[in-house]
């Protein structure tokens, strides 16, 4: 008995197995690598190498990334370290400037930024210089769907605990697939 | 004149670290002299608890929680900080900058003034003979 030939006018693609599954492949491969590349959500920032930053400005909170912020915000910053959100956090001179060439460098706005932070930077209104990275538009933007009480939880605490849930943070490494919330 | 062996010399500049650093012992004895009186623990004990309401934290104890042997967290970033205690923290009180410079930072947080000299002795004495 002949075996039913598929009529071509209904569209069927007869391809040898080994072609088939070749073009299976290489769809998925594509799609992989679309999705792996720098979509929305993976941010990685340079960090300043000077282990001063680290050491004076990731005592008390999380050493956040100079990236997410314009140089004129960490300008104003590190010349009001007295009143810092409330506190004292003022350093001898020689710390103070050398930490703050390291931040104007690495800012969003800096002539070497990466395009993320370009993005950052052309965010913000013109000549403000916010203090806060968790006002900053793209820190609304990225964090829109967290709800108030996760910043609530003990173990996150504030929209400044960078760290809590990011915990390359301090390497400026801020993957969302690489996010864990503390539960509670 | 015989050069220095360069072996020698390189142990000799990689130890000067640990040379300089000093013991919680040692810098507790600059902290008493400067004080000009003995250090009481038990002073330092109720200063570390104390809630003296000058500055913009409550306690020592808010950031340092109440057993400074324990790792604490920042009473306002939820940052963790490291135990303060020499007793689990090897490299606490052994530098005298950074003792310094944490004191006149935190004293002004807490009391919202600069601590006495006997405070600061009481302080670390406290904190120093926690095991």
């Amino acid at each position: 008995m002949m075996k039913p030939r598929l009529p071509e006018s209904e569209g069927f693609i007869r391809l040898p197995r080994p072609g088939l599954l070749a073009l299976v492949a290489a769809l998925l491969l594509t799609s992989l690598w679309i999705a792996q590349g720098q979509a929305s959500g993976e941010a990685a920032f340079p960090m300043p190498v000077d282990p001063r930053y680290r050491a004076e400005c990731g005592s008390c909170h999380t050493s956040y990334a100079p990236g997410l912020l314009p140089a004129r915000s960490w300008d104003r910053m590190m010349t009001t370290l007295d009143r810092h959100f409330g506190e004292d956090a003022s350093l001898d001179e020689a710390t103070r400037a050398a930490l703050t060439r390291e931040l104007i460098r690495l800012a969003a706005d800096n002539p070497g930024a990466n395009m993320l932070m370009r993005r950052i930077a052309s965010s913000f209104v013109r000549q403000e210089a916010p203090q806060r990275i968790s006002d900053s538009p793209f820190f609304r933007h990225m964090h829109d769907e967290v709800p108030a009480r996760i910043w609530r939880r003990a173990g996150v605490g504030s929209p400044a605990n960078c760290g809590a849930c990011h915990s390359r943070a301090e390497e400026g490494r801020y993957f969302e697939r690489e996010v864990r919330i503390p539960r509670e | 004149m015989k050069r220095l062996h360069p072996l020698l010399l390189t142990l000799a500049v990689t130890h000067v670290g640990p040379v300089l650093a000093q013991s919680p012992q040692a810098i507790l004895e600059v902290l008493t002299r400067e004080a000009g009186a003995s250090a009481s623990i038990q002073r330092g004990e109720r200063f570390y608890h104390a809630r003296p309401g000058g500055g913009e934290a409550e306690s020592c104890a808010s950031c340092h929680t109440a057993d400074a042997r324990q790792p604490g967290t920042h009473y306002r970033t939820r940052k963790r900080i490291e135990p303060l205690a020499p007793a689990t923290n090897l490299e606490r009180f052994t530098d005298p900058a950074k003792v310094e410079k944490w004191f006149a930072r935190n004293c002004k947080d807490v009391l919202g003034r600069a601590c006495t000299p006997q405070e600061k002795a009481d302080f670390a004495a406290y904190v120093i003979s926690l095991k």
